[in-house]
């Protein structure tokens, strides 16, 4: 177990709290500033360290975010620290959004009110289609995609099977596939 | 209460232990578990991914806040956060103390072969159901749109949604304004 203290476990909190506050629509745009503050600024980790975490967050499953704080507060600071890092990270994007949705309920849905919902609405649904679209044109390249892709949009459209089961079929397939690839090559 | 609070931990602890290559795979899942499983309309999903786009933090813990909350109160919107929370803490925990080099990038690629591709699938399902969702007419039902789709559909949001669809995907016209545009625009006309 490594040494840390509560002003370790304070400044892991306040690195990640920053970024998640700060940090529109996900992803890893605040990755330079949380390498700027725990390499350079609390000096926690060197670079080489930090950039093995931060590569790693990226490969495993779950909020990306919540872990690079897991990593780099677990590689800090032991567990303790690892409990600061991901509160930090999860807890403005928490209290912000139950704010919001509360907000939301005490609107009154009348009138141009009303009006403005429904519009919204559509534009918003619009965006979840464009969201689609960007996506595919970064991840649907080869026919082996396409076809997973639809068999994915048929199988929780028309059946009852669920989507996290969808998820695990196809990472099983994608595995499969590889698989069955690799040795083609190998044999040939 | 306590069981549908396990039922939101449950449901989204299995979406983040899922969710690889981040984001939008676990919000594909979030969006249509919570309409089978948690009965939330496809209004109120329209209005999360609205929502999503002013309220900063992770999309996946906005998303079970939002859900957790209009489900179970408080309580649900905290089981539906740790839920979806707690398998980064059980994974890296592992990994740091079994395997001192990820060796396992490979296998992980292979898995994300496909689950990338069928992510794209479920958003665009979940864009079909929240879309065919909001552009009902009031008291219209979804089972009369090929016999009568002018009775079913509002043309009017019908227009809005593909021309909003269009701006973003091709001109990169940015949501948030767009979104405003189409509450100005509704407040205006739609009575």
């Amino acid at each position: 177990m490594k040494k840390y203290n509560l002003k370790t476990l304070w400044a892991l909190f306040v690195i990640f709290f920053k970024a998640g506050t700060f940090t529109f629509a996900g992803g890893l745009a605040m990755l330079p500033v949380i390498e700027k503050d725990v390499v350079e600024k609390y000096k926690l980790m060197d670079r080489e360290e930090f950039m093995e975490y931060a590569t790693l967050a990226q490969t495993l499953p779950g909020v990306i975010a919540a872990n690079c704080a897991c990593f780099v507060g677990r590689g800090a600071a032991g567990t303790p620290g690892m409990l600061a890092a991901v509160i930090g990270s999860t807890i403005s994007a928490f209290v912000l959004m139950l704010l919001a949705t509360i907000l939301l309920q005490l609107i009154p849905m009348e009138g141009p009110v009303s009006g403005a919902f429904q519009c919204i609405r559509a534009a918003s649904a619009a965006m979840v289609l464009s969201a689609a679209f960007s996506l595919g044109q970064h991840n649907i390249k080869s026919l082996f995609a396409v076809i997973v892709m639809l068999s994915a949009l048929a199988l929780v459209l028309f059946t009852d099977i669920s989507a996290p089961v969808v998820i695990l079929l196809a990472g099983i397939t994608g595995y499969a596939y590889k698989r069955f690839k690799n040795r083609g090559k190998k044999e040939a | 209460m306590i069981l549908e609070c396990l039922k939101l931990f449950y449901t989204f602890f299995k979406i983040g232990i899922l969710g690889f290559g981040g984001g939008y795979t676990m919000l594909s899942m979030i969006m249509t578990e919570s309409t089978e499983q948690f009965s939330i309309t496809a209004q109120q999903l329209a209005d999360l991914n609205a929502l999503d786009m002013i309220v900063p933090g992770p999309i996946a813990i906005n998303a079970a806040t939002y859900v957790g909350y209009l489900h179970a109160g408080f309580w649900g919107s905290l089981a539906a956060t740790i839920g979806v929370t707690l398998p980064s803490l059980i994974l890296v925990a592992l990994v740091m103390r079994f395997i001192t080099r990820y060796r396992e990038n490979r296998v992980m690629e292979s898995f994300l072969f496909g689950i990338k591709p069928a992510a794209v699938g479920l958003i665009a399902s979940a864009a079909i159901t929240i879309a065919l969702g909001v552009l009902l007419k009031p008291g219209a039902s979804l089972n009369t749109l090929f016999s009568d789709p002018f009775g079913t559909i509002s043309v009017f949001l019908a227009v809005v949604f593909f021309l909003a669809a269009f701006l973003n995907i091709r001109f990169k016209v940015n949501p948030i304004l767009l979104t405003v545009i189409a509450g100005i625009v509704g407040a205006i006309w739609v009575r």
